[in-house]
């Protein structure tokens, strides 16, 4: 392929050399400059007629996007999302989001600095420059400055540009070639890229969702897991008889429950309900009722729940006159000791629920045996 | 100054890039094998610690930070003289350090690496320590950003990604150099990728220039706040001791004055070794030692100050953990630390020895060894008895913990050893920008 010159370069020996030949060639006017130093030479910049660097506004803007980010997220995360109180303080102070605004800040603002100037103002990685295939590019990373001439317009004269160089003193002067265009990519190169990516993409799931599963399993990552400790109904080496789970000891009491003292329903009869007919108590009764007994005798206690069909028993309707006129706390008695396919609700309701639904189950009956003094 | 006329860009250049091209001299392996053997000691000792949790240490109620936050704070400082260097003096166009920045930016890189292991192996789980970080997450939580902990997180680690980003931004047109001086192969080619294809070009440095002041003003600001967060660890807490307004300056100029001793310490050898006594001169030496000098009297200010703040307080609580540092069990520490931080480094009053040698690498391990003890004062004093006399209880560090203490010396003198040889350990660039010619531009 025939090699088309893209510019000429010129090697000076010195900055002061360079910035009279760019004066020089510049009044001119028939080409594009572009220098090449090992170091920044000061006056470069305004001797080749260069525009300002943009990066500082680049990087106060992205860095008050930072801040403004930083800002936003925390205050989103932990005065909106997930308030949490700190030391009493009011849920969206801000003071205590300044340490990592202002980080975060810096980040957003340096990384623009950084990675913005090389990779958008300087269009790098670039390695198919025509300068980093010269001869020259070592003395220029070295102790030499360079000067490419390129055509501002119109077809080249390298013979002249080379002539002009070495007219304003360039030391040494070389032709730079357009670089070759890249050879075409060849459909099998095409197929083993795409194939060993879509490997690569297998291995990688594969790999993460396999660590993932297993890691944890592992130790030390399951020591967590492993540590002594007492499973509910599994057998424990720790007590004598075996057993994870102990009963109460004897002559003690849960907190919130009370020794109940009644064996039959005739002495439960006569206990009194010591909760007040109360909205509060009524509530907690709905709520108890709902919870666990509607499932069974229906939501208006009536025993036709939506479920029956489905299991056969005949769960008791609780609005029959049996039920109108049973006392308290016989209904309590039931609850702690269960009757037939009941079971008992001693552990799973609290004292005060299993009175508080007495009190709920005379309003559902009372709602469903309304009277006419009732609607007035 | 006088030695540097010597110099040409391109005896620079051979000098400074050349020693990447050569075999390594037998010094240099046995110095690596050196340090090499005490990081993989650390690194077994912290397999050892995840394997077996914390407990390997001697950490214990109420002295829950121990060795390990000391270590953490000790080398976050050491970090700080590098940034100082590269970015304060460069804005005050401070030209000497020029020839030190490049090893005092490396410097400070490994030395937030050490840092950074310590808050991770503390973890006891450091798998899970993405949980630090706000991730969305099924359990809808967040990181709790009112604490100094997290602050923690964000100040350290961009403080490690933007020393990382500008250490490299310097070294992109010398890696440049060194890709042009390799012969072709693989050297060449990871150099090729590593400068980016970097060639100089004019309009490529007007925004190079503009970028790397733009990111000395930042690291600037950076390096005052990540050394105040730290000491934000401690004094946002209630601890006697801890609770201090003076925390964040003084923790700053205690970071720079152990870090300038590290500084010291290392080029001192390095120059010595690299046969670069005409570059890295006694003069360069000599302003870091005023510069430790300076932050001397800031510590003992600091600590006066402290002292005073403590006793003003009629805190008795106070009074009491003060009285620990000096005179409790562990009192010793509390003399050592101002020994070695105050009245040690007084004696680069006298410019002989100043540019003496063999003192200042007494004085700069001096201030090392006194930096650590007063990391030790703070946490460890301060914690061993809290408010509850009952859960007073001594400390007393493992052999775990003392291995560890050495891995991270081996880690950072690893990381040293292999940067003298592999990159420039001067920034070559930004030095011949600064050489006197006989041509002189205005």
């Amino acid at each position: 392929m025939l090699k088309r010159p893209a510019a000429v370069l010129g090697l000076f020996e010195s900055p002061r050399a360079l910035l009279s030949a760019i004066e020089l060639l510049r009044a001119r006017g028939r080409w594009s400059l572009e220098a090449y130093t090992p170091y920044p030479v000061p006056g470069a910049e305004a001797a080749l007629g260069l525009k300002r660097s943009p990066l500082a506004a680049m990087v106060l803007i992205m860095g008050s996007l930072g801040a403004l980010t930083a800002y936003l997220f925390q205050w989103w995360m932990n005065s909106v999302d997930y308030p949490i109180v700190v030391g009493g303080k009011p849920v969206d102070a801000w003071q205590a989001y300044v340490p990592v605004l202002f980080e975060v800040t810096v980040l957003f603002a340096a990384f623009t600095a950084g990675l913005g100037m090389l990779l958008l103002l300087n269009r790098l990685p670039d390695f198919r420059h025509p300068l980093l295939s010269s001869k020259s590019a070592a003395a220029l990373t070295r102790d030499k400055f360079g000067l490419a001439l390129e055509p501002a317009e119109g077809p080249f004269d390298a013979g002249a540009a080379e002539a002009a160089l070495r007219e304003v003193g360039a030391e040494a002067v070389e032709v730079l070639n357009q670089p070759a265009p890249p050879a075409p990519v060849k459909p099998r190169t095409l197929l083993l890229l795409a194939a060993g990516g879509a490997l690569a993409c297998l291995a990688a799931g594969l790999g993460t969702y396999w660590t993932l599963k297993l890691f944890p399993a592992l130790p030390p990552m399951s020591h967590m897991l492993e540590h002594p400790k007492l499973v509910p109904q599994k057998p424990s080496a720790f007590f004598k008889d075996g057993r994870g789970m102990q009963a109460g000891v004897p002559g003690t009491m849960a907190r919130g429950r009370l020794p109940y003292p009644c064996k039959t329903e005739a002495c439960a009869s006569r206990l009194a309900n010591p909760l007040p007919r109360a909205a509060e108590v009524l509530r907690k009764g709905r709520k108890a009722f709902d919870t666990s007994c509607a499932v069974c005798h229906g939501a208006l206690a009536n025993g036709r729940p939506l479920l029956s069909e489905a299991y056969g028993a005949k769960p008791a309707d609780l609005q029959s006159s049996r039920f109108l006129s049973m006392e308290d706390g016989r209904i309590y008695h039931t609850l702690m000791t269960g009757k037939s396919a009941m079971p008992s609700f001693a552990s799973s309701l609290t004292d005060d629920e299993r009175w508080s639904l007495a009190h709920y189950l005379r309003a559902l009956q009372r709602a469903q045996h309304a009277e006419d003094e009732d609607l007035r | 100054m006088a030695p540097e006329a010597t110099l040409s860009p391109a005896s620079l250049d051979e000098r400074v890039l050349s020693a990447a091209e050569r075999k390594p001299p037998a010094a240099w392996w046995l110095a690596l094998a050196a340090a090499a053997s005490c990081m993989s000691l650390g690194f077994a000792l912290m397999a050892y610690t995840l394997y077996m949790g914390i407990g390997a240490w001697g950490n214990n109620r109420p002295v829950v930070w121990a060795f390990d936050i000391i270590n953490f704070v000790f080398w976050i400082g050491i970090g700080h003289a590098g940034t100082l260097i590269s970015a304060i003096l460069l804005l005050f166009r401070a030209r000497w350090r020029n020839a030190i920045s490049r090893t005092a930016e490396a410097m400070t890189l490994f030395a937030v690496v050490c840092a950074g292991l310590f808050p991770l192996i503390h973890l006891g789980r450091p798998w899970i320590n993405f949980w630090l970080f706000p991730y969305p997450n099924q359990r809808g939580l967040w990181p709790n950003f009112r604490s100094p902990l997290i602050w923690d997180v964000f100040a350290v680690s961009t403080y490690f990604s933007v020393s990382l980003l500008f250490w490299y931004l310097g070294l992109v047109p010398d890696i440049a150099s060194m890709r042009e001086r390799a012969r072709p192969g693989l050297r060449k080619l990871v150099l090729t990728v590593l400068s980016l294809g970097w060639r100089g070009e004019a309009s490529h440095w007007r925004h190079y220039e503009k970028a790397y002041l733009l990111l000395a003003g930042l690291a600037t600001g950076l390096v005052l706040s990540v050394h105040s967060v730290v000491s934000f660890d401690f004094a946002v807490s209630l601890v006697p001791g801890w609770h201090m307004t003076i925390f964040p300056p003084y923790f700053v100029a205690g970071a720079i004055f152990s870090g300038f001793a590290m500084v010291v310490l290392v080029l001192s050898v390095v120059r010595r070794t690299m046969r670069l006594e005409d570059i890295i001169t006694p003069h360069h030496l000599e302003m870091m030692n005023k510069v430790i000098l300076a932050t001397s009297c800031l510590m003992a200010y600091s600590y006066l100050v402290e002292g005073f703040t403590a006793w003003y307080s009629m805190n008795p609580y106070l009074h009491h953990i003060f009285k620990q540092y000096l005179w409790g069990t562990y009192g010793w520490t509390g003399w050592t630390a101002i020994f070695c931080n105050c009245l040690i480094p007084q004696l680069f009053w006298s410019s002989r020895l100043r540019r003496s040698a063999p003192v200042m690498l007494f004085v700069a391990v001096a201030v090392l060894i006194g930096m650590w003890f007063e990391r030790f004062v703070i946490i460890v004093i301060s914690l061993h008895q809290d408010f509850l006399p009952s859960s007073w209880h001594l400390y007393e560090p493992t052999l775990v913990d003392y291995g560890i203490l050495l891995g991270s010396f081996g880690l950072f003198f690893t990381l040293v050893l292999l940067f003298a040889r592999l990159l420039p350990v001067i920034a070559t660039t930004e030095m011949k920008a600064h050489l006197p010619r006989e041509d002189a531009h205005a």
